[in-house]
């Protein structure tokens, strides 16, 4: 779980390099994918894939959007980096596998989870990002 | 005080570097208007898409003045949008001049992307904790690392050159093949590791600002911008199947 938990962090940092987050903020998009990353891996045993999904991304997005206050950044220098380890690659590689492979049935399943997944992360992220623009506009202006 | 027409062009380029950059449309058309009313222009339409600009400034003795700027692929550069973010939350604020905008973002214009290799070998940090993360074991992993460090230098190679389709596709089929062949003398989970090396091509932040501006109701952008992280991923997903079919997977 550290382990796993540390990658999830190493993932959103590398991948803060690759988007080019200002440097000084890398750290940051880190502990937001750290956190993502764990609190899917938490919850995925006591509501499922989707729903371990949505909670991570609700998670990521609510601590994105607390640093971007605080740190006067877009949401974005957290969000996009943060987001990263629940993003479901895994299964979109292996939707692709299994047509391939000409197994057009498992296909058809991963690839409506894999559409399911991505839907629970916008999902987590609107609904976030929805509340915090509506409830936080007085305490400070802007993003 | 600066001319007028280079006030135009001004918000304009700040509104192009957005675009390059990959930001939201939201965010650029919120930084044109800001910018434009923070210029004395008493109204200011603009519409963004990803490929394209267009500004329409009102002055106040009702002369118009409309530019369009087509808008060609740029790299994700999130650093520069939080630049030009604050530029012009400073400029509306009235804490720097138009002078000093436009050098700022002249500046910003030049100094482009540093692709440096230390770039590429924290890329391949990245495959390697999607490797792990993915259940693979720090075999895995490691061979991950290397290979998505590889891709990263391929596509670097072909940038500018090629369409990113080709791009992706290309790095997609090095990947596979150096760790199908790794896979004959190492016992490796080969599914594991390409995943994790291919992850450095997909398109993650195209897909969040896709989200981003299809929930906020930027229609076309959000639908072009998922057609492009659509068509990248097959395009991965066909260099992978290319080499695993040739492979005999």
């Amino acid at each position: 779980m550290l382990v796993q938990t540390a990658m999830g962090f190493l993932a959103a940092v590398t991948f803060g390099y690759i988007f080019r987050v200002p440097a000084n903020q890398s750290v940051r998009c880190g502990v937001v994918g750290g956190l993502g990353w764990a609190v899917f891996l938490a919850a995925q045993g006591h509501l499922g894939e989707v729903g371990a999904v949505f909670l991570a991304a609700t998670a990521a997005s609510v601590c994105s959007e607390v640093l971007a206050r605080r740190h006067h950044q877009p949401v974005i220098v957290f969000l996009t980096p943060g987001i990263i380890p629940i993003v479901p690659g895994g299964k979109a590689y292996l939707t692709m596998l299994s047509f391939v492979q000409k197994d057009y049935t498992q296909g058809v399943v991963l690839l409506v989870t894999t559409l399911f997944l991505a839907g629970a992360i916008a999902a987590g992220i609107i609904i976030t990002s929805a509340v915090f623009r509506n409830f936080s506009r007085t305490k400070l202006k802007g993003r | 005080m600066i001319p007028v027409e280079q006030l135009v062009g001004l918000i304009l380029t700040a509104g192009e570097l957005l675009l390059t950059c990959g930001a939201e449309m939201a965010r650029v058309e919120e930084t044109i208007e800001r910018m434009g009313r923070a210029a004395g222009f008493v109204q200011v339409e603009s519409y963004a898409t990803p490929t394209g600009l267009f500004v329409s400034l009102h002055d106040a003795a009702g002369k118009v003045y409309t530019r369009v700027k087509r808008i060609r692929g740029g790299q994700s550069n999130i650093a520069l949008i939080a630049e030009v973010n604050s530029l012009s939350r400073a400029f509306a604020a009235g804490e720097i001049s138009a002078e000093e905008v436009q050098r700022a973002l002249e500046r910003l214009q030049e100094q482009g992307a540093p692709d440096s290799f230390s770039r590429k070998l924290i890329g391949g940090g990245g495959a390697l904790a999607f490797a792990v993360m993915m259940g693979g074991g720090w075999r895995e992993g490691l061979v991950a690392g290397v290979v998505g460090t590889l891709v990263l230098l391929v596509v670097s190679l072909m940038e500018r050159r090629f369409p990113k389709v080709l791009q992706s596709a290309v790095g997609s089929m090095v990947a596979a093949a150096v760790i199908r062949c790794a896979a004959s003398y190492l016992d490796l989970n080969v599914n594991v590791a390409i995943v994790g090396a291919v992850m450095v091509l997909a398109p993650g932040m195209v897909i969040t600002t896709a989200i981003r501006d299809l929930l906020g109701g930027e229609l076309v952008s959000g639908l072009s911008r998922s057609a492009e992280a659509l068509v990248i991923a097959v395009a991965i997903a066909t260099g992978v199947a290319v080499v695993l079919s040739l492979g005999g997977a």
